[in-house]
């Protein structure tokens, strides 16, 4: 097909869209329907751990120092950490040396407990519910939440990306208003290693360096 | 005049639309094709958007940023809530339109309710009375309606003064401009409520970015990579909501090394996969607009 052939049939394509976009819509729906089976467990866990550091952000009884170390604590048993880090390397996930794996997974993780604490706190959040599920794969499942925050008004959405890990569920990502925090990392990570022209160790400094939210 | 601009729009969006998907359809796959990687946004531009970012960052820290905070101090947060609450009911009308336009009847009419009971009952729009009463704010602009319709975002933009963007919602943010029935009404920026309105939108807007524009000044490595990477997932995501489509994702772990090249996610299913819903979301709570989110 030459690229005007193809333009044409493209436009074609765009006039006869609306129908066309429902016909897709149905047969991604079918697929959907096939595969996005509901996790009733997935959406309890969420239920429960989210809850559960939520509870302890809110806690007013621990010291700073308390909270943190508890929420570190937490993080580590809800969130696949080590999984999370190579996500956020993207392509760079392949060519990192062991040497320069271990510096960044101990930086990063330093990163990712400021950043999680940071970004939850911002909820002020009292309670979470969970409103659905979709299974990408038994053991890659997304599950919508709505967050009531303590100051009242709306409802804030939160959706969570479950992977499952030895038999048990792990948080992978979490996506707010619309945003994605693990994709949006490693878009960050990726386009700050290819400006040094592949060099990790220029990340791994400005990890190093403190990126990241100030202390409160 | 509306009409032909809304035309040459839609030319202009279809035709970048189009061009977008030629490239992508003759570009050779990537090495890595199986990598989860998500898509990285098209950004032909970057050396002018990253000039333009720059430029707005500094502006931003001797200007727009100190006015805010300003604004923030001065005012009690019942007053911004209400200033708030006002312009946004002053931008209902063009929602209703682009709900018509979208073809979602149900969300035309409760964006009109909404619109009826807040400037009523809401006191001019002062307090959203509406969200009390169950019709929960949603927003729709021109380039959501563009996307509604399959024109793809085209290339990543960054403007001086504007911020990010991407040809659609450009577009569609100056249709949207051009066909504001409010503004239309009231004589536009000729008129000292267009000025007022307009200025109240932006504080508005800029003072409800505060925290998140501060999370991605602080937490990234590469600021401006960032914000592009939440402004295509936000526009992404007020395009599905109106279509109603899936979200695609990347897979999230790497195949072992030296497994066969797509064993993932087989190249020739990206189309119609990897499907994944979030089943009957809740309308996300969206910014105002994209420029007051970032």
């Amino acid at each position: 097909m030459t690229r005007l052939h193809r333009r044409r049939a493209i436009l074609l394509g765009l006039a006869a869209a609306p129908g066309v976009l429902g016909l897709a819509a149905s047969a991604n729906a079918q697929s959907a329907a096939t595969r996005g089976a509901r996790s009733p467990d997935a959406e309890k866990f969420v239920e429960a751990q989210v809850q559960r550091v939520l509870s302890l952000l809110a806690d007013r009884g621990l010291t700073a120092g308390q909270r943190d170390a508890a929420f570190r604590r937490a993080i580590g048993e809800i969130a696949d950490i080590p999984r999370i880090t190579t996500f956020v390397l993207g392509k760079y996930g392949r060519t990192i040396t062991p040497a320069q794996r271990a510096q960044f997974t101990a930086a990063f993780r330093a990163y990712a407990e400021n950043v999680y604490q940071a970004r939850l706190a911002e909820f002020r959040g009292v309670s979470v519910r969970a409103t659905g599920s979709v299974a990408r794969r038994v053991d890659d499942v997304v599950v919508s939440s709505v967050i009531q925050s303590a100051a009242g008004g709306p409802p804030t959405a939160a959706s969570w990306r479950l992977l499952a890990s030895g038999g048990a569920w792990k948080i992978v990502d979490v996506q707010i208003k619309g945003v994605w925090l693990a994709i949006t990392q490693q878009q960050d990570f990726v386009s700050t290693i290819d400006n040094a022209g592949g060099d990790i160790n220029v990340l791994i400094t400005q990890l190093q360096r403190g990126v990241g939210p100030r202390p409160r | 005049m509306a009409p032909v601009i809304l035309a040459l729009g839609l030319f202009a969006t279809i035709g970048m639309g189009s061009a977008a998907w030629t490239e992508t359809s003759e570009e050779p796959a990537p090495v890595i094709a199986a990598a989860p990687e998500a898509p990285a946004p098209k950004d032909p531009w970057r050396r002018f958007n990253r000039r333009s970012y720059a430029f707005n960052g500094f502006l931003d820290r001797v200007l727009v940023r100190p006015v805010t905070r300003a604004y923030m101090r001065i005012t009690p947060s019942p007053l911004r809530r209400g200033l708030g609450n006002v312009v946004s009911n002053l931008r209902e009308p063009s929602t209703v339109v682009n709900d018509v336009l979208q073809g979602h009847p149900k969300r035309a009419v409760k964006a009109t309710a909404r619109l009826l009971v807040n400037s009523t009952v809401g006191v001019l729009g002062l307090f959203d009375v509406a969200t009390h009463a169950g019709l929960e704010k949603h927003r729709s602009d021109f380039g959501q309606t563009l996307g509604r319709y399959g024109a793809g975002p085209g290339p990543y933009l960054y403007l001086p003064l504007v911020g990010p963007l991407n040809l659609r919602d450009g577009v569609g943010g100056v249709v949207d401009v051009l066909t504001d029935p409010v503004s239309l009404a009231t004589g536009g920026l000729g008129s000292d409520f267009g000025v007022g309105r307009l200025g109240v939108t932006a504080l508005d807007g800029r003072a409800g970015a505060d925290s998140a524009l501060e999370a991605l000044a602080n937490d990234s490595a590469d600021p401006y990579a960032a914000t592009r990477a939440a402004y295509v997932q936000l526009r992404d995501a007020t395009v599905r909501e109106s279509t109603g489509e899936i979200e695609t994702l990347p897979d999230f772990d790497l195949p072992p090394e030296g497994a066969p090249e797509g064993s993932q996610t087989p190249p020739a299913a990206e189309d119609a996969a990897p499907g994944l819903t979030v089943a009957d979301p809740p309308p996300p709570a969206l910014p105002a607009s994209p420029e007051g989110y970032l």
